[in-house]
């Protein structure tokens, strides 16, 4: 067995497990937000349950669409809140992105199974969690009986060896995997992300790269911090040295594409932040182009820090000033426009530069509305220079100025 | 839900990676749940669909079927709207467990070049067998125990009050 199908076992409480074996596992977090949680209670009051299954072990998160922009959005907040007071269990309201704020919240030791009612449930993976993305009703019944089912997955190991060269982020390594597997690479299938650049890497870096992992389909993603992971489907290896600087251009993540061959396309929004690069290193290396530059008249430019533990390290370390004098406007921890809820909605002629992880058309407002999904560095560069422009352009690269 | 899991319907033919916002768009989202079944695929090359599809119709479609986003209203407008059943050859896999949540049967299986819209198939779900108009029968991937137990249930909300009163008695 692999490390992923230890664990796995472990969570079914047998001694071991085959690819394609039906099996039920225990569940250490089951975790919702505001769009997901609502539909899920009604599920829930269907089961007629009059409890969770641990009610330490639930958690709601309001971030989707906080604060409210529809008294439609609010009363499912209410609904979560009166539900949450009634079964004692944990709510946090406006305290960040659930994915970011389970991150800091839990402490979720290596194996364990965290559920979550949102497909980036997968960010998890980047602290060994076996993190997993459900719908409404998945999620209600896992509240109900703290198990799920699921289907034994195949595992793939991928390899990531090497050193960044400077311009290049952990973003632009996910971007390439994207690029080279497509949306459906991993479909029902686990990943382990090994090597040498993945044992150096930060646990922002690796969130960054497991968050997107579903672009891939990926049922699973896992970073592991050993050498040999056991017998896999499939082993493969990527050198991340020769990972230039990329983006993924409308309208669909897999639609990667060097920076350089994009440069001079006209911006005029930029989002950074969300739960695939609003942490306080992402924050760092857009700091150390504002801090140099003003941001483009015409560009829009929203800072929107992942939870409120990174506006507050963005306040104490002064990032905060820089952008406010560059021109950025700092939203609300949450995931304001990433998913065209509210705060910065696309117009049909805007392009966008986005750090955030999805680019379908329409995401972010729009329908016609371009968005190129980026590093936070090659986004801030954009702000700047109201378009297109490879990393170090406005600024000089200063290597990897936040390890 | 039919306890022998068969299933004899007309079917519509549609491509490969048919994403949640083809099955239901982001717009549909606000209107009331009874309602959603006007909406079943009305963002894909087909949107007329709600008019046109019968109860019991199947939905035979190409790879990748249902990508993107969790939302669980996709799967139960196409539900609400009659199909009975979704034979691809691969499924985004949220959009699946979605679909067998609900109780709206899914098979994993390759048809895209041996059927047409229009045609009548009949699928034994538990053996995987696909009968063609033809006459000719191809097999599928059979869907595990858990999944059957959910479809004969009708959903997986039903399955687990019928486990937790077991449970209780
Ligand atoms: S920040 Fe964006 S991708 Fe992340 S949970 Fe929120 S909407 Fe989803």
């Amino acid at each position: 067995m692999n490390e992923i199908e230890e664990y796995l076992a472990a969570a079914a409480g047998q001694p071991e497990v085959q690819v394609g074996e039906d099996i039920t596992i225990r569940v250490d977090l089951a975790m919702a937000h505001d769009v997901t949680a609502p539909l899920a209670l009604t599920a829930f009051a269907e089961i007629g349950i009059d409890r969770v299954f641990d009610k330490r072990k639930v958690a709601f998160v309001a971030d989707h669409v906080y604060p409210a922009p529809t008294v439609q959005a609010r009363q499912g907040q209410r609904q979560m809140r009166n539900f949450a007071n009634t079964y004692g269990i944990k709510m946090f309201e406006g305290e960040g992105v659930c994915h970011q704020v389970v991150a800091e919240n839990y402490s979720l030791p290596r194996g364990s199974v965290v559920v979550g009612a949102d497909s980036h449930t997968c960010t998890a993976g980047a602290y060994g969690a076996l993190a997993i993305g459900v719908g409404s009703t998945e999620f209600a019944a896992a509240m109900a009986t703290g198990t799920l089912d699921i289907e034994v997955p195949p595992v793939y190991e991928v390899v990531l060896d090497g050193i960044l060269v400077p311009g290049v982020y952990a973003k632009d390594i996910i971007l390439h995997l994207i690029g080279a597997f497509g949306t459906a690479g991993f479909t029902d299938k686990a990943v382990i992300f090994t090597g040498e650049w993945v044992r150096t890497a930060s646990l922002e870096e690796r969130m960054t790269i497991s968050n997107m992992t579903i672009e891939m389909g990926a049922m699973l993603s896992y970073f592991s911090i050993k050498n040999d992971v056991g017998s896999v489907a499939k082993v493969h290896k990527f050198d991340v040295s020769m990972i230039v600087p990329l983006m993924a251009a409308p309208s669909s993540p897999a639609n990667v594409q060097p920076v350089a061959n994009l440069a001079g396309q006209t911006v005029t929004q930029v989002i950074i932040g969300s739960c695939t690069n609003g942490r306080i290193n992402d924050m760092r290396e857009a700091a150390a182009v504002f801090s140099h530059a003003s941001i483009n008249p015409n560009v829009n430019c929203i800072i929107l820090p992942a939870s409120q533990l990174v506006a507050q390290a963005m306040e104490d370390e002064g990032l905060t000033k820089i952008f406010r004098r560059a021109g950025a406007t700092i939203a609300n921890a949450g995931c304001g426009p990433c998913f065209g809820g509210h705060l910065g909605l696309a117009a049909s002629d805007d392009v966008v530069i986005s750090t955030t992880n999805r680019n379908f058309p329409g995401r972010m407002g729009s329908k016609e509305s371009r968005v190129y999904l980026a590093s936070p560095r090659t986004a801030a560069e954009a702000a700047v220079a109201g378009k297109i422009v490879t990393p170090g352009t406005v600024a000089e690269l200063g290597g990897r100025t936040d390890e | 839900m039919n306890k022998n899991m068969i299933f004899k319907g007309r079917i519509w033919l549609f491509d490969d990676a048919v994403d949640t916002d083809q099955i239901l768009p982001g717009y549909a989202m606000a209107y009331p749940q009874d309602e959603l079944k006007k909406y079943a695929m009305a963002g894909s090359a087909m949107p007329d669909f709600s008019q046109k599809v019968q109860v019991g119709d199947i939905i035979v479609a190409g790879n990748n079927f249902g990508c993107g986003s969790s939302r669980e209203q996709a799967p139960v407008s196409l539900k609400s709207a009659g199909v009975s059943l979704i034979i691809a050859p691969t499924f985004a896999r949220i959009f699946r467990r979605n679909a067998i949540n609900i109780g709206l049967a899914v098979m994993q299986a390759d048809l895209t070049t041996l059927v047409k819209t229009g045609d009548i198939i009949t699928v034994d779900l538990k053996s995987g067998s696909v009968e063609l108009p033809d006459g000719n029968v191809v097999s599928g991937h059979v869907p595990g125990e858990n999944i059957l137990a959910i479809l004969a249930a009708g959903g997986l909300i039903n399955k687990v009050r019928q486990q937790l009163t077991k449970q209780e008695v």
